[in-house]
C-alpha cells in the first residue's frame, strides 16, 4: 500500500534542500470528491499532498504549462520541478521528453503506484452509490476501493467504479521516475487492451457514422479536451487562428499565409474535422490518460477516437507511446520490419 | 496582387485528347481568376508547341505557367527550360498538371475524365500562383568515384572510369577481385576460358595508378549527396603484408587449421592462411581470422615462424578508411538461391547433388579435380548426369517468381562441357522452356542437343533421392506425357540467382531502393536503367537483376559513362525546391530530424530549432508530413499552396 506520509516527507525534503523549485501534486479539493492539482513551493505545505483513487488528473499537463509560464517569467531559476506521476502520467512525461519538450534534468518525477486498482470514475461511483455522496475514496488492497459516505465506510470492488481506461491499462506502474512510492503492480488485465474501441468497431459503418454525427453535433467547441491534453502544446492550433503566434520574427508573408483548414463554426463537418485532426495528431503520442473524455462537458466518448489510433500504432507497429524516452517517435521512425511492402 | 497566369493544354496526339475534352479544359481554365492566357495544342513538347509557349509568356508578360500534359518526370524539365530560355521567366514559375498518367490513361468516361482534368489543372494554377522564383544551388564536385564490388561488373566500371582519368576506389568484401566469374570454367556461347578473359582485367586493375583497391573491405556508412559523398569503409586486418609476401606457400604448408574452401564452392579445403587462387589480386596470402587458431604466437604462430620475409604480422588491426567521392557505382553481384531451400532436391544433403557453380569448379582446370568431372562422393566418373533447370526460379508459390535468365544457357553449356569431359556419358536436362535470346545463344543450345546428344526433357522434377549409390530423379516428360525416372550418378541444379547477401545492407547504407525480389531498383526501368533512385549512385551487374557476362559488362560500362558525364562538370546544380523551417512554429521536437531520409535536418541555434542543409535536402516533403506544428514547408509546395490545391480540387 502506498505510504502517503513517505511521499509527503520526500516532497518536503526536496523543497527544504532546495533541489526543486516546486512540487506538482494532488491535494484534497475544496469542491467535490476528486482531488485537485496543486503546485507547492513551500515545504510546510507539503502536508496537504494526498494520493488516493480520486487523483485522476494527468499532472504532465502542468509541466507543459510550467514551461509556458517560464518563457515569460524573468526568473533564471534553473532548478527542476518535481511532479507526482501515476503510470499514465509518467508515460505522458516520457512522450514529452521524446519530443524534447523539456530536458530530462528539468523534471524530478515522483512515481506513484495506483495499486493495481487505478483511479475512480466519479460518474460510475455516483451511480453505484445511488445518490449518496462519497466523502472519500481510498485504496483497499489491489481489488477494491474503500469508500466513505455519511453512512460510514464500505468496500466496493474496484472494477465496478474504476475509470474505463484503467480497466484497459497495460502498464499501470510508472515507466519513468526518479523515486517511486507504492508497490509495482503493472498487470491488471481486467479488460483486454482496446476492448471498448474493438467493440465499437464491430458495429456497421453507417451506424458508427450516425453515432459520431450525433456526438459531433453535441460538441460545443469549448476546447476543454485540447486544454487538458498535455500533448496539445502547439502554439498555433489548426482549428483556430486566434492563438496564431505573432512573434518578432513572424514575417508578413507568414501572416498573409495563415490558412483556415477548419472553420470555427460548430457545424458538424468542421467539428468532425477538429476531432479527427486532433486524434491523428495524437497518434503514437496519446498515453490514454482519458482526461479529454473526463473533462468533456457533454460527455463525448473521445477515448474511442484516440484509442482507435493507438490500437493501430500498437497492432501495426508494436508501438507503445511513452515506453522509452530515447526511442524515436512513431511517425518519424522507419524500421525494416514495418508493414507496407512497397517501402524497401 | 493580380496574377498573370498562362495555361497550356496538350492533346498528346490522342493520348490525352481521346479521353479528355482538351478544348473545354483550355476554355474553362481561361476563365479562372488570374489566368490571362489559355490554349490547347496537339503536341506541346514539339518545337512549334514550345515556341507557342515561349511567345505567349513574353507577349502576355505571364508571371506563372501551367502546362497540362504528361507526368512531370517526363517533360517538367522541357517546359521549365522553355519558360526560362524562351519565356525569360524563372523556371520555378512553371508547374505541370499531369492529365495523362493521372487522368486520361486511367479513365474511360470522357465527360468525367474532363471534369477531373479541369480539377487537376485548376489545382496546379492555384499552386503556381503562389510559387516563388528560385535559383538552383551550385555545389562543387569531387572527381573521384567509389565502386562497390570487385566482380566483373565492378572491375569493368573501375577500369572505364580510371581510363577516363577519374580516381577510383574499388571496394571488395572478399580477399580477391574476380567475384563469381573467376570461378567459372568456360563461358557461353564461345566456350572461352573464364579465368583467361577475366584475369588480364584484374591485373589491369592492380596496375592502374588511378585505382585504389580495398579488398576485405565493406562500406559502413555513407553521408553527403551527389557530387560530395563521404564514405566510411571498414577494412579487415589481413595480417599479411602484400608488399612483402612472395607467394611461396611456405606458410600454408605449416598451418594446422583446415577449413572448407569457398573458392572451390566448398568442394576442397584450404588452410587458415591461404591464397584464394593463383591469379588472385591482390597477389598475396591472407590470414582468415575466423579460422586461425587465435593470432597468438603462444598458441600457434607457425606461419610467422616459417615466413622468410617476415610478411606476417599478427598485430594488424581493422582500419576505418574515409573517402570523399562524387559518385558511387554499386556492383554487389549475386549469390545462388541455396540448395538448402529446395526440399524436393534433398536440401543440400546429398554430395552428388551439385549447384551450377560447383559444377563449374569440377570442369575448371584450376578446380578441385584438376578439370576432370568426377562425382564428389566417390571420385568416379559419372555416366549419367541430370541437369535440372529453374531450380528455385519461376516458382512464385514456394521460391522466386522471376526467371534467372542465365540458367538455360549455362545448363546447355554444362551439358556440352560434360560431354567434352565424358564422351561416353549421357546428359539429361529437365526444363520448362528454353530461353536462349542472344547472339549465338540459340545455335549453342541446338548444338548441345544435336552434336552432344543432350536429352532435353520438358517437365519438372518432383523428387531427387539417393538409393544404392545412385541419385534417383523422378520427373515428368510433358511432351510424351509419361513419368520419367532416371538413376543418375550426379544431379546439377540450375539454382536461381538472387542478390548477394550484402546487397540489402549496402542498399540500406546507401539509401537506394530494392525491388520486390530484393534486387537493386533502377530509377526508370527503360530510360534510366543504370541509375539508382538516389542521385549520384549507379548500378551495375547482377545486383540489379539476373544477367549474363556480356550484359553485365555493358551495364558496367554504361554506369561508368553516366558517372563520367556527371563528374565532367565542375559544379552540380541542386534543386532549390527544398524545405524551409518556420522558426516561430518549431518546438525542436526532432521528429523531422529522425524522419528525414537524407539526414538534411539538424537542431541548431538558440532553443535548438530545426535547420535544413540546403544541398542535402531533396525536397521530398517527409518532414512536412511528420511536423505536427506545420513548422516546416517545402518551397513551392507550402501548406498554403496545398490548401489552395485542395480547395480547387473540391471546387470550393
Amino acid at each position: 500500500m502506498i505510504d502517503v506520509a513517505a511521499l509527503k516527507a520526500h516532497a518536503k525534503s526536496l523543497l527544504e534542500k532546495g533541489s526543486v523549485r516546486a512540487v506538482i501534486g494532488y491535494r484534497k479539493s475544496t469542491a467535490g470528491l476528486l482531488a485537485e492539482p496543486a503546485t507547492i513551493a513551500d515545504a510546510d505545505a507539503t502536508d496537504d499532498l494526498i494520493f488516493d483513487p480520486t487523483c485522476v488528473q494527468n499532472l504532465a499537463l502542468y509541466l507543459v504549462n510550467d514551461k509556458k509560464e517560464r518563457v515569460h517569467s524573468r526568473s533564471d531559476d534553473k532548478r527542476p520541478i518535481a511532479v507526482v506521476a501515476k503510470g499514465c502520467d509518467s508515460r505522458a512525461i516520457t512522450v514529452l521528453l521524446q519530443e524534447k519538450h523539456f530536458p530530462r534534468e528539468s523534471v524530478h518525477v515522483i512515481g506513484v503506484s495506483c495499486e493495481g486498482t487505478g483511479v475512480v470514475d466519479a460518474r460510475k461511483l455516483a451511480k453505484k452509490l445511488d445518490g449518496k455522496k462519497a466523502l472519500s475514496v481510498n485504496f483497499d488492497g489491489s481489488e477494491a476501493f474503500s469508500i466513505t459516505t455519511e453512512d460510514g465506510a464500505q468496500s466496493i470492488p474496484a472494477a465496478e467504479v474504476m475509470a474505463e481506461r484503467c480497466l484497459e491499462c497495460r502498464s499501470a506502474h510508472p515507466t519513468l521516475s526518479d523515486m517511486t512510492f507504492g508497490e509495482a503492480k503493472s498487470e491488471r488485465a481486467l479488460h483486454a487492451p482496446f476492448q471498448a474501441v474493438k467493440h465499437k468497431m464491430k458495429d456497421e459503418q453507417d451506424n458508427r457514422w450516425a453515432f459520431w454525427a450525433r456526438q459531433f453535433d453535441r460538441c460545443l467547441r469549448c476546447y476543454a479536451c485540447r486544454s487538458v491534453c498535455p500533448m496539445c502544446y502547439c502554439e498555433e492550433c489548426v482549428v483556430d487562428s486566434i492563438n496564431f503566434a505573432v512573434l518578432p520574427d513572424t514575417t508578413a508573408d507568414e501572416k498573409a499565409d495563415r490558412i483556415k483548414w477548419i472553420e470555427r463554426s460548430p457545424a458538424r463537418s468542421e467539428t468532425a474535422m477538429y476531432h479527427m485532426v486532433r486524434a491523428i495528431h495524437l497518434a503514437g503520442r496519446c498515453v490514454d490518460c482519458a482526461e479529454c473524455e473526463r473533462v468533456c462537458p457533454v460527455n463525448i466518448p473521445l477515448r474511442l477516437l484516440n484509442t482507435r489510433l493507438e490500437m493501430e500504432a500498437f497492432e501495426t507497429f508494436e508501438y507503445n507511446p511513452g515506453s522509452d524516452m530515447n526511442a524515436p517517435t512513431l511517425t518519424s521512425s522507419f524500421r525494416d520490419t514495418d508493414p507496407n511492402s512497397f517501402i524497401r | 496582387m493580380t496574377k498573370r497566369t498562362g495555361v497550356f493544354v496538350c492533346h498528346c496526339g490522342n493520348n490525352i485528347a481521346a479521353t479528355v475534352d482538351v478544348a473545354r479544359v483550355a476554355k474553362e481554365m481561361g476563365e479562372v481568376e488570374g489566368v490571362i492566357f489559355s490554349k490547347d495544342y496537339v503536341y506541346m513538347c514539339s518545337d512549334p508547341g514550345q515556341s507557342t509557349m515561349a511567345n505567349a509568356i513574353k507577349d502576355n508578360k505571364l508571371d506563372s505557367v501551367v502546362v497540362s500534359c504528361c507526368s512531370p518526370t517526363l517533360h517538367e524539365k522541357t517546359f521549365r527550360e522553355v519558360t526560362e530560355d524562351g519565356g525569360e521567366l524563372n523556371p520555378y514559375r512553371c508547374e505541370i498538371a499531369n492529365i495523362r498518367e493521372q487522368c486520361a490513361w486511367v479513365h474511360k468516361d470522357k465527360p468525367k475524365a474532363t471534369e477531373k482534368a479541369l480539377k487537376i489543372t485548376k489545382a496546379a494554377i492555384k499552386r503556381v500562383q503562389n510559387n516563388q522564383s528560385l535559383t538552383p544551388i551550385g555545389v562543387p564536385v569531387t572527381k573521384k568515384v567509389m565502386v562497390i564490388g570487385g566482380g566483373v561488373a565492378g572491375i569493368q566500371a573501375a577500369l572505364d572510369l580510371a581510363n577516363a582519368g577519374l580516381q577510383v576506389v574499388l571496394v571488395e568484401k572478399s580477399p580477391t577481385l574476380g567475384g563469381n566469374m573467376i570461378k567459372l570454367s568456360e563461358t557461353f556461347p564461345t566456350l572461352d576460358c573464364s579465368q583467361c578473359i577475366l584475369s588480364p582485367k584484374m591485373v589491369e586493375v592492380s596496375k592502374n595508378k588511378n585505382i585504389k583497391l580495398l579488398t576485405q573491405a565493406e562500406v559502413q556508412d555513407v553521408s553527403g549527396f551527389v557530387g560530395n559523398f563521404k564514405v566510411k569503409v571498414r577494412q579487415k586486418a589481413i595480417f599479411v603484408d602484400p608488399e612483402l609476401c612472395k607467394i611461396c606457400d611456405d606458410c600454408s604448408k605449416v598451418c594446422p587449421t583446415v577449413v572448407k574452401n569457398e573458392y572451390d564452392e566448398n568442394l576442397t579445403a584450404r588452410r587458415a592462411i591461404f591464397i584464394p587462387f593463383a591469379q588472385a589480386i591482390p597477389a598475396t596470402y591472407t590470414l582468415d581470422e575466423s579460422s586461425c587458431l587465435g593470432l597468438n604466437p603462444v598458441v600457434c604462430g607457425k606461419c610467422a615462424d616459417v615466413c622468410e620475409v617476415g610478411a606476417i604480422n599478427y598485430d594488424m588491426r581493422p582500419k576505418i578508411i574515409t573517402e570523399d567521392v562524387g559518385a558511387i557505382v554499386v556492383a554487389t553481384g549475386f549469390d545462388l538461391y541455396g540448395k538448402e531451400n529446395l526440399g524436393e532436391y534433398g536440401m543440400g544433403k546429398y554430395d552428388n547433388v551439385l549447384d551450377g557453380l560447383q559444377f563449374e569448379r569440377l570442369c575448371s582446370a584450376s578446380g578441385p579435380t584438376g578439370g576432370h568431372v568426377l562425382r564428389p562422393s566417390d571420385h568416379k566418373e559419372p555416366k549419367n548426369v541430370v541437369f535440372i533447370q529453374c531450380a528455385g526460379s519461376r516458382d512464385p508459390e514456394s521460391h522466386c517468381a522471376y526467371c534467372s535468365k542465365i540458367c538455360c544457357m549455362y545448363t546447355a553449356k554444362h551439358a556440352t562441357l560434360y560431354k567434352h569431359h565424358v564422351p561416353d556419358g549421357q546428359a539429361y536436362v529437365f526444363y520448362i522452356d528454353i530461353r536462349s535470346g542472344g547472339k549465338g545463344y540459340e545455335e549453342f543450345v541446338q548444338r548441345s542437343m544435336e552434336r552432344d546428344e543432350v536429352m532435353y526433357l520438358r517437365g519438372r522434377v518432383s523428387k531427387v533421392y539417393e538409393q544404392d549409390g545412385k541419385m534417383v530423379v523422378k520427373g515428368v516428360d510433358t511432351i510424351s506425357g509419361k513419368n520419367v525416372q532416371i538413376d543418375a550418378d550426379m544431379v546439377v541444379l540450375a539454382l536461381a540467382m538472387q542478390p548477394s547477401k550484402g546487397t540489402a545492407d549496402v542498399a540500406k547504407t546507401l539509401k537506394i531502393g530494392r525491388d520486390k525480389d530484393g534486387f537493386l531498383a533502377e530509377a526508370h526501368p527503360k530510360l534510366r536503367p543504370v541509375e539508382s533512385v538516389t542521385a549520384g549512385i549507379f548500378l551495375a551487374g547482377a545486383a540489379q537483376a539476373p544477367k549474363d557476362i556480356p550484359e553485365t559488362v555493358c551495364q558496367a560500362s554504361a554506369a561508368a559513362s553516366k558517372v563520367i558525364a556527371l563528374l565532367s562538370k565542375d559544379e552540380l546544380m541542386h534543386s532549390p525546391a527544398i524545405a524551409k523551417v518556420r522558426l516561430s512554429h518549431c518546438t525542436g521536437c526532432e521528429m523531422c530530424v529522425q524522419a528525414c531520409p537524407y539526414g538534411a535536418i539538424s537542431l541548431t541555434g538558440p532553443g535548438a530549432k530545426a535547420s535544413v542543409n540546403d544541398v542535402l535536402c531533396e525536397g521530398c516533403g517527409t518532414c512536412q508530413a511528420v511536423c505536427l506544428r506545420a513548422a516546416i514547408d517545402v518551397k513551392n509546395i507550402t501548406q498554403l499552396q496545398i490548401h489552395d490545391m485542395i480547395n480547387a480540387s473540391l471546387g470550393v
